[in-house]
């Protein structure tokens, strides 16, 4: 599948990577990068969450908006698959998210093909199919290397690992935002955001 | 109907004396009493009998969620501390003081409803609780630490997503207006429970919880929440929900009046850096848990210390800047609201004391040799310095501040005693509180506006803490281009007779004053403030914010009605019972009648329903007066309409039989 770049997604790049939050950096020269093995490679995310972290009032609305609706209303810190980290003192916020990579180590990890791109929602998220995964956490560890804490979550109850989907693509976080931290950008091109054009956060 | 969300379940009882952990199920109590203030009332009126002192280790130290804590219902951080207070004076009683930030969704998560602690460890002690379990730890290495470093242990030891209050030095020393602090500014101030805490030589409760709370209606929750933000959020979620805030649009809170992050209406020094991208300040606004509104700033320096602050600490040390008027609210300001927020003094109580300190001493009643405090520079850094040590280490004068300026101005008597009046309004054995717009506008240059002067007499501390009704004529106030302390209110009254209809059943409530513009209009007064009162013990038992709930003005509508069923819905959505609006208001009344009963058992009357005289003597800024006669009528009719007797303020067997306080009536009698 061959992978363009859009001006849109280098500009998105510059506004939230260069002079906001560095969650979302996009660029030309590195698109080789996602492919497994054998050749074949991982289609660009469509939709993405993006960060403002100058704007987190640290209030955790995203939190919990996330958990109530990806559960059966067990609303918890612990059930979300997004996340404020809080330095108190410091006054740091930093909103945490699951970046879609453009090359998902979570993905090529799973041993059983649990991990999956999001097609038919059109979001070309990367989500797990709870009827396949095994609750190996090779996902949780895969992003571990990359992303502290990471964004892939295990679920103690069901044994299945968890992570963000988009919300099928109208993420909940992004709508319950009270100050406008999280947006959302959708590109019919996809995003080349994540690892490996960011390694860590 | 049973429960199923909300509540998880479990109380935690911890006797220090005994070092025993025990639990005990929160459906003891609830649904009837609902959670927060309800809850803590009742187990107040069940353990803490009226002989039993604010530092007895007897007395009862009550942390209480309510139903929506941990969830997505907007403003769902709060709880409230309750117990016997040590500020209340002269005579020590019941009261509550309410907290937000990120704790009470942590202790929900850690599975529990509600903590309470009895007893007095031998030394001093801090407890820990992580999902399911508690612990009593050792806390010598914490004692004598201030409020950041306290937590900075115990995030090293337990991990920074541990949420922590904690008391400093004022509370280590018993001092009757002590804090407790939980992060960078979030505090239970008025009432004085650090002290209470330092009693039972309890240093901290750190708490982690990664449970969760379960809502019978997620969905729903989802849909008011959404509705919610709508009308309070910056954000504009009409049509897409990523679409950027909408022009002209009015946080609805004080009415519309205020908005997002509080020090960026304070101008002066700080902010002036805040707004200089290289001075390596800034301000944003911070957000309590599940706020849509983040009313305060979190600001962050290199030579202050960081931290949220909002009202009463911002406000909290304004003779600094008439000391240095060029400056306007400077680093000093900040600096003196952090000092107290570090060792743990409640700076609401501090805006009595300074002032009444700089009062004495212009009439020559204290002196700088007396008290060792540098009276001639209140407003300086050295004053705020020398007094916020003294009082929490109770050295020399300060030993007899932090006892509270009522019981400091007491002791001294005369004079100065008398020039105490003007910050502790209320007269009578339950004062203690400082005065909290009692006049719209504030005292004494604002407008006398009789349902004020009723709340205040009738609450068990400062009144005007649920800001609904003030909040709703500073909305109207500012709507009309009119700056709330220099309101003029014949003017707001065409603006609040349908907001006013809407929620107190009547448009000549809107009217303050007859058309002569002399004579103060008492008719709607006892009516207003039972439905008030009702409003407030609902919001602190569901536990939703003061200045959020309940939503009586809105300021982006033609007619400015509010919605007053927000928080029931809430309640219903996340407890799956449903709650008509009627319904909830007998509760609300209930409640009321409960805390009533308990300082009744302390020994309140109507005796102690009164304000100083000086209250009454005053003319407003348009003339008029409250008139004491007319305040007695209202008192009557208030009592009347709450089925208490008129003579003494005391809830009548029959109505507490009635509202289902059946014990509550026969540990009544027994006392009397």
């Amino acid at each position: 599948m061959p992978i363009e770049v859009d001006r849109r997604t280098v500009l998105w790049g510059f506004a939230f990577g260069a002079f906001r939050l560095g969650s979302i950096v996009a660029f030309g020269d590195l698109l080789s990068a996602p492919a497994f093995a054998n050749g074949q490679k991982v289609p660009l995310a469509k939709v993405v969450i993006l960060v403002d972290k100058t704007l987190c009032s640290g209030c955790r609305t995203c939190e919990m908006a996330c958990a109530n609706f990806n559960t059966s209303g067990q609303n918890s810190s612990s059930h979300a698959r997004v996340f404020v980290e809080k330095e108190c003192l410091k006054g740091n916020y930093q909103p945490k998210v699951c970046y879609q990579c453009a090359d998902p180590p979570c993905l090529k990890a799973c041993p059983v093909g649990a991990l999956q791109v999001d097609r038919l929602r059109g979001t070309y998220a990367r989500i797990i199919d709870e009827k396949i995964c095994i609750g190996c956490q090779e996902c949780i560890k895969a992003c571990q290397q990359y992303f502290r804490p990471p964004r892939s979550m295990f679920d103690l109850q069901k044994e299945k690992s968890f992570k963000c989907h988009l919300c099928f693509g109208d993420p909940q976080c992004v709508k319950f935002c009270p100050l406008g931290a999280l947006q959302v950008a959708r590109s019919e091109k996809g995003f080349l955001v994540g690892y490996p054009v960011i390694k860590e956060d | 109907m049973t429960p199923s969300g909300g509540w998880v379940g479990k109380i935690l009882r911890i006797d220090l004396t005994t070092r025993k952990i025990s639990e005990l199920s929160t459906f003891e109590y609830v649904p009837q009493f609902l959670g927060g203030r309800g809850l803590g009332a009742k187990i107040c009126w069940d353990e803490v009998p009226p002989e039993v002192s604010a530092f007895d280790s007897e007395n009862r130290l009550i942390f209480a969620t309510g139903p929506l804590q941990g969830t997505l219902a907007p403003t769902s951080g709060r709880f409230v501390v309750v117990g016997k207070s040590p500020q209340s004076a002269p005579v020590e009683s019941f009261t509550r003081s309410g907290v937000g930030g990120h704790f009470a969704p942590e202790l929900k998560w850690a599975g529990y409803d509600a903590i309470i602690v009895q007893g007095k460890a031998s030394q001093p002690v801090y407890l820990w609780i992580s999902d399911q379990k508690a612990q009593i730890l050792d806390a010598q290495q914490l004692w004598g630490l201030d409020t950041y470093q306290t937590q900075q242990m115990i995030w090293k030891i337990h991990g920074n997503k541990t949420r922590v209050m904690t008391i400093g030095k004022a509370g280590e020393n018993r001092s009757r207006i002590a804090c407790i602090l939980t992060d960078t500014g979030d505090a239970s101030g008025q009432g004085g429970f650090g002290g209470v805490m330092g009693s039972k030589n309890l240093k901290a409760i750190a708490v982690r919880g990664t449970g969760s709370v379960d809502v019978a209606k997620p969905q729903e929750l989802m849909k008011i929440t959404h509705n919610i933000q709508t009308l309070f959020s910056r954000k504009s979620v009409k049509g897409n929900p990523y679409e950027a805030e909408e022009k002209g649009f009015k946080y609805n809170i004080w009415g519309g009046g205020y908005g997002r992050g509080s020090l960026s209406l304070l101008p002066g020094e700080l902010l002036d850096l805040c707004n200089e991208p290289s001075s390596g300040y800034s301000q944003n606004p911070d957000g309590c848990f599940a706020c849509p509104v983040s009313c305060r700033s979190r600001v962050k320096g290199p030579d202050i210390t960081n931290g949220v602050a909002f009202c009463a600490q911002s406000y909290m040390y304004l003779e600094s800047m008439i000391h240095e008027p060029e400056k306007g609210y400077s680093k000093v300001t900040w600096q003196a609201a952090k000092l107290a927020d570090l060792v743990g003094i409640n700076a609401y109580e501090l805006m009595a004391i300074i002032p009444w300190l700089s009062d004495c001493y212009r009439a020559g009643l204290l002196s700088e040799e007396e008290t060792g405090l540098p009276l001639k520079e209140i407003g300086s850094w050295r004053f705020i310095l020398t007094l916020l040590n003294k009082i929490a280490n109770r050295e020399g004068f300060g030993d007899l501040l932090a006892e509270g300026g009522q019981r400091a101005a007491t002791k001294i008597g005369g004079k100065a005693e008398e020039l105490s009046f003007i910050y502790y309004p209320r007269a009578g054995k339950f004062g203690g509180f400082r005065e909290h717009w009692i006049f719209l506008g504030g005292f004494p240059t604002g407008y006398a506006v009789p349902p004020l002067a009723l709340m205040w007499v009738l609450d068990n501390r400062d009144a005007m803490v649920s800001h609904s009704y003030v909040s709703m004529l500073w909305g109207a106030a500012s709507t009309i281009g009119q700056d709330a302390l220099t309101a003029v209110p014949e003017n707001i009254f065409p603006l609040l007779k349908p907001v006013m209809k809407a929620v107190y059943g009547s448009e000549e409530a809107a009217e303050f004053f007859g058309p002569d513009g002399k004579s103060l209009n008492w008719n709607w007064t006892a009516p207003v403030v039972k439905r008030y009162h009702e409003h407030s013990l609902l919001k602190d038992s569901y536990i939703v914010c003061d200045i959020l709930f309940p939503y009586i003005f809105n300021a982006n509508s033609l007619d400015h009605v509010g919605d007053l069923s927000l928080e029931s819905r809430l309640y219903s959505a996340v407890t799956g019972i449903d709650m008509c609006l009627e319904e909830s208001f007998q509760k609300g009344e209930m409640l009321c009648t409960l805390e009533r009963a308990l300082a009744v058992r302390d020994g309140r009357t109507r005796q102690d329903d009164v304000l100083h005289s000086l209250y009454l003597e005053k003319e407003d800024a348009g003339g008029r007066k409250y008139l004491g006669e007319d305040l007695e009528r209202s008192k009557s009719e208030y009592y009347g309409l709450m089925g208490w007797d008129v003579e003494s303020g005391v809830p009548t067997r029959s109505t507490l039989e009635r509202l289902g306080l059946k014990d509550v009536a026969e540990g009544l009698e027994l006392k009397s």
